[in-house]
């Protein structure tokens, strides 16, 4: 199964797409573009998730090592998660953790 | 005699094969959609919990089987691991630790065990037994591809 996870960094905001799976092999490369976009004085983090197609907790735990990298006060925003994908979030509790956006209500 | 089986050496590196497998026997067993992926979930957290921490990493073997009958979707993961009971792991103090504080682990059994229909296991013949199940007749009309 593939993945591929792209960062995008404009102004104050940093974006990432990610697309296909997030498990325990391809969560390292998460965590090293957030730890890219990390080293950048940042509002918010967009992950655009419409795209994602499966998470495991290794991949829930990206969102763990986001809040612990991103300075205090950095929003993290999930857009267009996939109802499959926002159900583990979910399930889990980490949607009190992020903003979790339609791609409709997204800036 | 089981439709299929798969003799893997724990790590990251089998969730492919197993993917394709649970796919596999999902569509077999007309499975909804949101079924195949939890069994998949499922499965992918109790063999990377094996691979990690019945093995701590330095592999071993998991073989997995399973079919479809009447009424259900079965999947059975075996290793040789140390006994470990997924059923005896309590993910209350994770679930209620602030998301962004959580130390890492503890939330993919409660994943695997809260997404199946049910769950068994036995300690038999110096293996642990894990047995991942499905209804086939809790589909919500979407069966998977």
């Amino acid at each position: 199964m593939s993945f591929d996870v792209t960062l995008h960094l404009e102004q104050r905001a940093a974006s990432m797409r990610l697309v296909g799976e997030l498990d325990a092999r391809a969560a390292p490369r998460v965590h090293e573009l957030i730890n890219e976009a990390a080293a950048h004085e940042l509002d918010r983090l967009v992950l655009l998730m419409s795209e994602l197609t499966y998470l495991s907790s290794a991949g829930l735990r990206c969102l763990v090592f986001a809040h612990q990298k991103m300075s205090p006060g950095v929003e993290i925003v999930l857009v267009g998660t996939r109802p499959k994908v926002a159900e583990t979030i979910q399930l889990t509790g980490f949607d009190r953790s992020v903003t979790m956006q339609d791609p409709a209500s997204a800036p | 005699m089981t439709a299929g089986r798969l003799r893997l050496t724990a790590s990251t590196r089998v969730a492919d094969e197993i993917a394709v497998f649970v796919r596999s026997l999902a569509a077999r067993g007309g499975l909804a959609e949101r079924q195949a992926y939890r069994l998949r979930l499922a499965a992918d957290e109790i063999t990377t919990n094996i691979a990690a921490h019945g093995y701590r990493g330095a592999g071993g073997v998991v073989e997995i089987e399973g079919d479809v009958d009447d009424e259900l979707v079965w999947l059975r993961i075996e290793d040789d691991a140390r006994p470990f009971d997924p059923r005896g792991h309590d993910p209350r103090q994770v679930l209620h630790t602030d998301p962004t504080a959580r130390q890492e682990g503890g939330l993919g059994l409660f994943l695997a065990l809260s997404g199946l229909d049910d769950f068994g296991y036995e300690y038999a013949d110096g293996r642990n037994r894990n047995t991942l199940i499905m209804r086939r007749s809790g589909h919500d009309g979407r069966r998977c591809e």
